[in-house]
């Protein structure tokens, strides 16, 4: 398109990938997010100073806050993504429940308003019986939800999910829903230009979750045919009309055993998962964002969009399956990003790169594309055995689980389904057959360091040569000061 | 030598039975395997164990040996007498002796809320403090019942994984 990028970075980022690509970076302060990628004063500063003619915000951060918006509107920086007032709608959920509902768009039922303290939580909970949902008006992406089971639990994670919040947004206001069994997420990706133009760019079925994170995405949904495609996807434009929306965004639902769709939310950013949509669509989102956000018209009608192939997600997370999905942070000495037909990793990784425990856990995204889920599935599968990173623990394991397990290879996908099939324990299993069929190997590696390494006379000329030689011992004390 | 392989449950016996230049036999619970060195250069070692080709790269630390065969991570603990160290700590354990007072982080994070006050009982699950790392708030909880002795740490300090953040009497 060229155009020239800009990246800023903070102190943490000094060696990050994107601050390597940009034409031009810029630092904008300490590593903690609220001193630098959340000082809008300081970015504003950096992008007039610079010249900068617009602002991508990414996903997090300031991506979904509407001062952040008003004062690029302000400050004449075109910001790629809807305007403050739409921002602000759909930021709120509360607000955005009312609109919705004006406008014939299908909620989910359940409470009507903020709460300020925990005993109207405790009552409300109490009314429509555990377990209930307890979110955060101002959360997103799955951030500041949780669930709660009993009073007990409702309680203490009242607390939690406050100092979440108020760490993340600068704001509190939480409201309970009751929490629907076996249902599905599914989510439609949109479109809106300045010229009153809406697209939908079909569904993607985000139902693997942990605690309201998504893990894996895929599109198509096993779980929606044409007609239902282009119904819902009606609605979904419905609902980003009702707040005078533009650019991209995406429509969220949840979906009953029935096949009802119930709306939840908006997403006013570009989102984590839209490289699935991009796969099976052949469009490039990025691409049509800086379009719209110059003025342009979307230059293809609905009917001109054709769903091709089947795409799969896997977000790689810096967190440790096995330890109840701690965080993992550290030097990387390491990697192997996968590659070859029908596969996409974007990511930040990059052998000796580090990974932060001052930014969220999302590592890379595995994408595989084939002309039907089972190819999908199958170059996914292949992809995450070659996806190597050393120094940190990451999901892996559990996607290679997933993506052989009969439940998820017939579609049989809800938000709870790592609990349903009980997944945890089967990535176990899984991990102790591959440690059985490594053991010998190890063993042997094992007993072969004793034996030429660590037994030799430290005066040995050999060992020494061959230490001098090593580039492994160079990150390795690379790896100590770190530390 | 006695060794366990992370996440197999019975421990296994090898050892060294012969060297000769580059090649080895070894001994792994009973069975005789030969084995060619090709290549070590640093951690990184690489081998032929039969007929198969192996790469490994090996961490040692100081209880346990960490090791990358054929790029799929593996842990290792080994002893002449390891069978006797896993069942005297296990009983350790038992008897609530020892480390049993102190509430490790098993994550490294910086501390944005103490949840109770020294002298306060605690139940086995409560949350002591609590951790941000990578934009999450994790509980460190108190693994027993019992009364907070001490906090080891104060709010805003960054603590490493299975650093003590607090001491049960």
């Amino acid at each position: 398109m060229s155009i020239n990028s800009i990246a800023i970075y903070s102190d943490e980022d000094v060696n990050s990938l994107h601050v390597k690509f940009a034409d031009e970076c810029y630092h904008i302060g300490p590593a903690s997010p609220t001193e630098s990628y959340l000082n809008i004063d300081r970015i504003i500063e950096t992008a007039k100073k610079q010249g900068a003619d617009a602002i991508h915000p990414g996903y997090g951060f300031l991506s979904e806050n509407e001062g952040f918006v008003e004062r690029c509107e302000k400050e004449n920086i075109i910001f790629i993504g809807p305007k403050s007032k739409a921002m602000e709608l759909t930021g709120d959920k509360m607000k955005c429940k009312v609109l919705m509902k004006k406008a014939k768009v299908p909620t989910v039922p359940g409470s009507d308003g903020t709460l300020e303290d925990v005993q109207k939580a405790l009552d409300i909970a109490a009314e429509a019986g555990y377990p209930v949902l307890l979110k955060s008006a101002f959360g997103g992406g799955g951030r500041g939800i949780r669930m709660a089971s009993n009073e007990g639990q409702l309680k203490e994670e009242f607390e939690m999910v406050s100092a979440e919040s108020k760490a993340a947004f600068g704001k509190s206001a939480l409201f309970v829903e009751k929490n629907l069994e076996n249902i599905r997420h599914i989510e439609f990706q949109l479109l809106l230009d300045s010229h009153g133009n809406g697209r939908h760019l079909f569904e993607r079925e985000c139902s693997i979750q942990r605690r309201h994170q998504k893990l894996i995405e895929i599109s198509p949904s096993p779980v929606v045919d044409a007609k239902t495609r282009e119904e819902v996807g009606e609605i979904a434009l419905r609902a980003a009309q009702a707040v005078d929306y533009l650019n991209a965004g995406t429509a969220e639902f949840l979906r009953d055993q029935d096949g009802k769709f119930y709306f939840i939310e908006i997403n006013s950013r570009l989102q984590v998962e839209h490289p699935v949509t991009e796969l099976v669509t052949g469009l490039d989102l990025v691409k049509l964002q800086i379009q719209i956000a110059q003025g342009e018209e979307i230059d293809f009608r609905q009917e001109d969009l054709k769903m091709h192939g089947s795409a799969i997600e896997c977000r790689i997370n810096a967190e440790d399956p096995f330890l109840e999905f701690a965080p993992s942070v550290g030097f990387v000495p390491n990697c192997n990003l996968p590659y070859g037909p029908g596969i996409r990793v974007d990511s930040y990784l990059y052998p000796g790169c580090t990974v932060s425990g001052y930014y969220d856990s999302l590592i890379a995204k595995l994408i595989s594309w084939g002309k039907d889920f089972e190819e999908a599935r199958i170059r996914e599968r292949v992809a995450l055995n070659e996806f190597r990173v050393e120094g940190v623990n990451t999901t892996i394991p559990l996607y290679k689980t997933i993506l052989n397990e009969q439940n998820f290879i017939e579609g049989r996908l809800s938000t709870d389904y790592l609990e349903r099939f009980g997944l945890i324990k089967k990535m176990n299993e899984d991990a102790e057959i591959e440690a059985r069929r490594h053991a010998d190997a190890a063993i042997a590696a094992f007993l072969l360091h004793s034996v030429f390494v660590q037994n030799t006379n430290p005066m040995d000329v050999s060992r020494r040569s061959s230490r001098q030689l090593s580039g492994w011992t160079g990150l390795r004390s690379e790896r100590n000061r770190r530390m | 030598m006695e060794i366990r392989i992370g996440g197999v449950k019975e421990l296994q016996n090898a050892d060294v039975v012969q060297t000769a230049g580059r090649d080895i036999i070894v001994k792994i619970d009973g069975n005789s395997h030969h084995v060619t060195l090709l290549k070590i250069t640093g951690n990184e070692i690489e081998f032929i164990l039969d007929s198969k080709y192996h790469r490994a790269i090996i961490q040692s630390g100081t209880h346990e040996t960490k090791l990358l065969i054929d790029d799929h991570p593996i842990t290792l603990k080994s002893h002449p007498n390891l069978q006797e160290i896993l069942k005297r700590s296990l009983s350790t354990e038992e008897r609530g002796e020892g480390g049993d007072k102190d509430i490790k982080s098993q994550i490294p994070g910086r501390v944005v809320n103490i949840m109770v006050e020294p002298g306060s009982p605690v139940k086995k699950g409560d949350p002591i403090i609590v951790l941000e790392s990578m934009k999450m708030q994790v509980a460190v909880k108190s693994h027993r019942d019992g009364n907070v002795k001490q906090i080891k740490v104060n709010k805003g300090a960054t603590v490493a994984r299975y650093d003590i953040v607090a001491i049960l009497d």
